[in-house]
């Protein structure tokens, strides 16, 4: 590569520090949304859930969107995260902000482990392999008691502190979410304008094609497999914190961790660096004040209505919430332009 | 055979009972352009593949740079200096033109910014510089297939093989990447081309060789190659069908 | 030694109920190249119909066969046209879109009965049948003996009637059987309807056997995909064959080891399957990396 290669980028291509400004502002934004709220519990705690989720759902959407490698086992990376975490506090009393170093590098190796089988599976074939690896994770968690606690579950005693990661107000969780939603945004970012970004989509576009030029598929693949995974395992020790207690249910049920990840991204817009969050922005709200109201009368039926907007994201919305909003633009802009 | 640059010697490819390619062998020297033509179903596209990488050979050797490369998958044939279009064109139609090229600059040029500028010159190069910022799957055909040579190009290759470029093309665009191609070996590039059109291997006024059923029957000068009774039986027996 | 001939023939009474809920999955996937996740669910409607028709009609679930499997067909037709049809070539929609069904049939099934759990008795419930010794309780062989009468009819229908000689022209090659004159769309929809009357026959069958739930259907859905990768995608025999290897590892793991475990076998198998011969025992060779873009 020449050495006097320009730095600037040719027209029309968005650099990573373009997509960084962008993603400051859409954190004042958020940021003033936490202080407009900051003497709501309730609220708060819709917005930490809110974010939470945002976060995962990008990370999900660095392989599953990006690469087009559609997991639906991401709760095992969240689970790895949580028990990792919390056996780490209540056994060693290791503080929380380290163990997000084992959570993270332990989910990306049992990613990496399990997919470098799996990934020679396309399309649905890999969505159900990494289905029924979340239900063999399930049972493993109820079964191996030492670790998981079993079905009864582990919980982490209230001692409030920075250092443990555990605080009295619910201010300072939507704000530690808020700081995991910024670095998710920024590593997606960074996965999305470069090279790996470019690769995992000529991959998931045509494999022959990306060989053709050059990349080496299974690795990108499993690259992009060990952020996403890492991601989220840091996420599942963040919540084990916030709940500050875990059990397979909590972080195992398929549609409420491992599906929901792939279904905020999809209704925001999947494969769209910003599309998860605005997913994230619609579903949770919106999931709570389901559960909140109607799950309360009719058992299930905050469900029911989330299946409902799922088949008709999937029949009338395809590109998503992002996807469509760019559509539109683009077609409005040419038409008036 | 001459030049060490490309080798292949009795290459073979079955499926099962089927020949598809029997026991090819040519060498190409660098800057070479040859064309490989046969009538449909002749095993062009195969004989492709298996000098690409992307289907394994039963038998025989590729050589490149005199090293043997006859078990590489396509990836490090492409490090090595291969660069490919496809038959039917795999454009990621969800990119832009620019990515689309990008994605085969990144090769050798790991940083956004370097793979950004070399992609927009191998499109100045192939006439699609004012198309950079359209999405590759609004690009007419002709469009398609220059974008698949810029992405080779990209790659930096030092052999460009090309896969029926000119189907489905009209007369006016056939003449444009003609010259395109004809510029490209000018400037010392080594191609291989897969042709079934006759006229413009006419127009390449380089070596010819003609696969039958699998098998080399002519290798030569167009002039020579195309009044050969045999060539003219197999494309001829063909038409009769 | 007649402790495990006792579990290998519970295995095998398994096995049958597997078998019987992955065919109509493997015929959906096989023709529509769809993976229907709510295939579970297909099967606790189909259970629930037979509550139904024991709670309002008073009948026998065998009796209310002729009502839930019409149902079920016309049911399984009106997806097919409605929901998948219009994302025809759009595999990671589809997927989402069965996803959403799964939840809007376990989640309607839940509010309307909030959970309460059912059985449909039968008049044959409580029937032992005893074969030299061992005890079959006859709703599990009349579910195996089913099972094998479905994949005798369904063999025997794609190879001897014009229909099923469509069907697998769809199969195997879309463009050319709509050249053929072929109603690629209306075959489609049969075949889903096929489908989903298969799931609710085998729905009707074991509601004597488990106590229903809205959630059961996720109970089979994973047996259901690793007989699929075990017999082989697409293969009508394969799902035969795989429902009782799957059911016998089950039911011997689950005497050796532990029955909690089960999933992690069933898992085992499957990733191991994969593996060794990713088209399964009967599958298509490449059906499995060609994935679901191949055609139009």
């Amino acid at each position: 590569m020449a050495v006097s290669a320009p730095r600037r980028a040719a027209e029309g291509i968005t650099t990573f520090a373009a997509e960084a400004l962008r993603i400051a502002a859409i954190l004042v934004v958020l940021l003033a949304l936490i202080w407009l709220y900051r003497r709501d519990p309730f609220t708060l705690n819709i917005l930490a859930y809110t974010f939470l989720f945002a976060s995962l759902a990008s990370a999900w959407n660095i392989i599953g969107g990006f690469g087009g490698q559609f997991s639906l086992g991401h709760g095992v990376f969240f689970a790895i995260g949580a028990y990792v975490t919390a056996n780490l506090y209540i056994h060693l009393g290791l503080s929380p902000w380290i163990s997000l170093i084992p959570a993270a590098g332990l989910a990306a190796g049992a990613a990496v482990l399990v997919s470098w089988p799996t990934f020679r599976l396309k399309g649905p074939f890999f969505a159900i392999a990494t289905m029924a690896l979340n239900e063999v994770a399930f049972v493993l968690a109820n079964y191996s008691d030492t670790l998981t606690g079993g079905p009864r579950g582990l919980s982490v005693p209230f001692k409030a502190g920075l250092a443990n990661m555990i605080f009295a107000s619910r201010l300072s969780y939507a704000l530690l979410m808020l700081g995991f939603l910024a670095v998710c945004l920024l590593v997606c970012a960074y996965a999305y304008r470069s090279r790996l970004g470019y690769y995992l989509q000529a991959v998931q576009i045509d494999e022959d094609a990306a060989r053709a030029a050059g990349i080496r598929v299974l690795r990108v693949k499993l690259t992009g497999m060990a952020m996403s995974a890492a991601l989220t395992g840091i996420g599942g020790a963040i919540f084990a914190m916030y709940l500050r207690f875990v059990d397979p249910p909590t972080l195992l049920s398929l549609p409420d961790v491992g599906v929901k990840f792939a279904l905020i991204a999809l209704i925001g817009g999947v494969g769209m660096l910003y599309g998860p969050l605005a997913g994230a922005l619609l579903i949770v709200p919106l999931e709570f004040q389901l559960r909140a109201g109607l799950g309360a009368s009719v058992p299930g039926g905050n469900l029911l209505v989330l299946g409902v907007i799922l088949v008709l994201c999937a029949l009338f919305l395809k590109r998503g919430i992002v996807g469509t909003a760019v559509m539109l633009w683009d077609r409005a802009r040419r038409r008036f332009w | 055979m001459s030049g060490a640059f490309l080798s292949l010697s009795g290459l073979t490819k079955r499926f099962g009972g089927l020949t598809a390619v029997s026991d090819v062998s040519f060498g190409m020297a660098a800057g070479d352009l040859i064309s490989i033509i046969g009538p449909n179903g002749a095993g062009k596209t195969t004989l492709f593949n298996l000098v690409t990488g992307q289907l394994p050979a039963t038998a025989g050797r590729v050589a490149f740079k005199g090293q043997d490369i006859t078990n590489e998958p396509p990836q490090v044939r492409a490090r090595r200096g291969f660069g490919r279009t496809f038959q039917i064109s795999k454009t990621l139609t969800a990119l832009t033109t620019l990515e689309n090229a990008m994605v085969g600059a990144f090769l050798h040029h790991r940083d956004l910014a370097a793979a950004s500028r070399r992609a927009e010159e191998m499109l100045e190069l192939v006439g699609l510089g004012a198309r950079a910022g359209i999405k590759a799957g609004n690009l007419t055909l002709s469009e398609r297939r220059r974008l698949e040579i810029a992405r080779a190009l990209a790659l930096d290759c030092s052999v460009l093989l090309l896969d029926e470029v000119m189907a489905g093309l009209n007369q006016t665009e056939v003449a444009d990447v003609i010259a395109l191609v004809r510029r490209l070996h000018r400037e010392g590039l080594t191609i291989l081309v897969i042709e079934h059109n006759l006229k413009v291997v006419r127009a390449f006024e380089s070596r010819v060789i003609v696969l039958d059923f699998g098998a080399m029957i002519a290798d030569g000068m167009p002039e020579a190659v195309l009044s050969d009774p045999n060539v003219v039986e197999a494309y001829l027996g063909r038409k009769r069908t | 030694m007649s402790g495990l001939l006792n579990i290998i023939v519970v295995g095998l009474l398994l096995g049958g109920i597997y078998g019987l809920i992955s065919m109509g999955l493997n015929l959906i996937f096989g023709v529509i190249r769809i993976v229907n996740f709510a295939h579970g669910e297909l099967v606790m409607l189909g259970m629930y119909g037979a509550y139904m028709c024991y709670f309002l009609l008073g009948m026998d679930p065998y009796a209310s066969l002729v009502i839930v499997v019409p149902a079920m067909f016309v049911f399984g037709v009106l997806i097919q046209r409605f929901v998948l049809q219009p994302l025809q070539g759009e595999p990671m929609m589809q997927i989402f879109a069965t996803f959403g069904l799964l939840l809007i049939f376990q989640n309607a099934v839940l509010a309307i009965t909030r959970g309460v759990g059912y059985t449909a008795p039968s008049a044959l419930s409580s029937i032992v049948v005893d074969v030299g010794g061992i005890k079959i309780s006859l709703v599990r062989l009349i579910a195996l003996v089913a099972v094998s009468a479905a994949a005798l009819f369904l063999s025997w229908f794609v190879k001897n009637t014009m229909l099923g000689k469509a069907v697998r022209a769809v199969t195997q090659d879309r463009r050319a059987a709509r050249l053929m004159g072929i109603h690629v769309e209306w075959a489609f929809m049969l075949t889903f309807g096929a489908g989903a009357a298969l799931a609710g026959l085998a729905g009707t069958l074991i509601a004597p056997i488990y106590t229903m739930s809205p959630q059961i259907g996720g109970n089979f859905i994973l047996a259901a995909f690793a007989v699929v990768v075990l017999g082989g995608l697409g293969s009508v025999w394969g799902a035969y064959i795989g429902g009782f290897l799957i059911g016998v590892t089950e039911a011997v793991a689950g005497y050796y080891l532990d029955p909690s475990l089960k999933t992690a076998i069933w898992f085992a198998i499957f990733i191991g399957m994969l593996i060794v011969r990713p088209s399964g025992l009967f599958g298509v060779v490449g059906a499995e990396e060609i994935g679901l873009r191949e055609q139009d």
